[in-house]
């Protein structure tokens, strides 16, 4: 088991990077697969309509000074779901920051899954990452994030932490969608405007045409959701976001699952998210 | 520094100026009506989340890179448009922008296209010749006061402990717009989900004063 109190001293560098192109009458195929360092990715075969992507850092979690990198391309007209293969986890940083750069490519009439496992911020950790989706004209995308401080059931509490994770989407090279989490010390806690003293947070968004029509259905699911989470959807302009608050990253999974189910017809979530609610 | 330029700022924040400000409130009427700003003591909690880790920072960083020479206005109307964390916060900005803008190109014959409140109050202040520090900080004041009022109709909270409660976020305003002239737009920064969903929920509430 790793114990986040010793200093890792080898910085992890990694980059994976996925192409993929539609294919006609079939599910898209993979054009291009590119790893390097702690970063790889694989095509897990499934049975369904969208390839899927798993990415993971053979490091088991980040800390101070490592670099990490994921970038997902689809051609235009290409489908696909992405995830992660465990919890991300950015342990206590003895110095410096970590970073993770993620780049999602998604061409014209193209539509990807982006649903990463939830973040796991340790005490003292700090982390930048860099979300960027690239949208052309007509592309669906879905995206969730999730972050959980500490472990609850390990006792774990969070009260230093440095947090700069910039969520941004594009149409056509115009920003549509920017969110600029940054949390510090000072906004930890119970405070009503900030986290209310939630241990986890999520956000979701589905950015498509149209996409404001899902939020009746969205609200819908939301008021059947099990205590302990709480959740709230707006809808305009080609989007629907969605943020939960909860009080562990158990029932938040739940949540995630259920909403997740709800945008995306029923679909079944990746099975590396087993063990969801 | 002209005090015709100062005078001109101030009278573009005062609430006599046709913006309608008094009828947005960022989601506090929510947050109010679920009791979670109750006194002058969450008010002033509530306020100062917003300005050192919420919208309202996001704002000063607006403002003050829309007063930066030769800033890309058409650019920072898209960015602010796509932070709007809410479709109720969205219409609350462009709104009160777009009657900025309108009102400003009326007195002064600038020409000024419809912005994000930020974005079109800095564009529009830059020819006064003003502090950027002291243009960020009247902004700061002027929505906190907004939203001041607000609460003051709302909770109800007496006018004086609702002054001192914008008394009191004074030196946060000030460190606040320091803050933002060294902030380039990719340090922006939020934790204000609390705002952000009080905004959300706010578009679901049956009976409401206020526009978001």
């Amino acid at each position: 088991m790793f114990d986040a109190s010793v200093p890792r001293l080898q910085r992890v560098t990694g980059r994976a990077e996925v192409t993929l192109l539609a294919a006609p009458g079939r599910a898209a195929r993979l054009d291009r697969l590119a790893q390097a360092g702690s970063a790889k990715a694989f095509l897990p075969r499934v049975h369904a309509a969208a390839p899927e992507v798993v990415f993971l850092n053979t490091a088991g979690g980040l800390t101070g000074g490592d670099r990490l990198a994921y970038a997902l391309g689809l051609g235009p007209g290409a489908r696909a779901v992405a995830t992660t293969q465990t919890a991300e986890r950015a342990y206590g940083s003895t110095g410096g920051r970590a970073r993770l750069e993620v780049d999602l490519d998604i061409g014209a009439g193209a539509a990807l899954d982006w649903l990463p496992q939830e973040t796991i911020l340790f005490d003292a950790s700090a982390l930048d990452r860099r979300t960027r989706a690239d949208l052309g004209a007509g592309a669906r995308f879905l995206m969730t994030e999730s972050l959980v401080l500490g472990r609850q059931a390990m006792g774990e509490r969070v009260t230093r932490l440095e947090l700069d994770d910039w969520r941004e989407v594009r149409r056509e090279g115009r920003p549509v969608l920017i969110e600029p989490l940054r949390l510090t010390d000072a906004a930890l806690g119970d405070r009503p405007a900030l986290l209310a003293g939630a241990r986890a947070l999520a956000t979701v968004a589905l950015v498509a045409p149209g996409a404001e029509d899902a939020t009746g259905a969205v609200r819908a699911a939301i008021d059947g959701l099990p205590d302990g989470v709480v959740a709230a959807a707006s809808g305009w302009d080609g989007k629907c976001v969605v943020r939960l608050r909860a009080a562990d990253g158990w029932p938040l999974r739940g949540a995630l699952a259920r909403l997740l189910s709800v945008l995306r017809g029923g679909a079944a979530l990746p099975r590396v998210w087993q063990g969801a609610a | 520094m002209s005090e015709s330029g100062l005078l001109a700022l101030v009278q573009w924040l005062s609430p006599s100026f046709p913006l309608g400000s008094f009828a947005w409130s960022q989601g506090l009427e929510w947050a109010i009506a679920e009791g979670h700003v109750s006194d002058r003591a969450a008010l002033e909690t509530w306020l100062g989340d917003l300005i050192d880790h919420g919208g309202l920072g996001i704002d000063a960083v607006l403002v003050a890179r829309a007063l930066d020479p030769g800033a890309d206005h058409e650019g920072l109307a898209a960015t602010a448009r796509a932070l709007a964390p809410t479709r109720e916060r969205l219409a609350e900005t462009e709104e009160q922008g777009a009657a900025l803008s309108r009102t400003v190109a009326a007195l002064t014959g600038q020409a000024l296209p419809a912005a994000p409140l930020p974005v079109a109050l800095g564009r529009a202040a830059a020819p006064l010749g003003l502090p950027a520090e002291r243009v960020v900080a009247l902004y700061l004041q002027s929505a906190a006061s907004a939203l001041v009022l607000a609460a003051v109709r709302f909770v109800p909270l007496g006018q004086t402990e609702g002054q001192a409660a914008l008394a009191a976020l004074a030196p946060r305003i000030e460190a606040a717009a320091r803050r933002a002239l060294e902030t380039p737009l990719s340090g922006l920064g939020s934790a204000a989900l609390g705002a952000d969903m009080a905004s959300a929920w706010h578009e679901d509430m049956e009976v409401r004063i206020f526009k978001s």
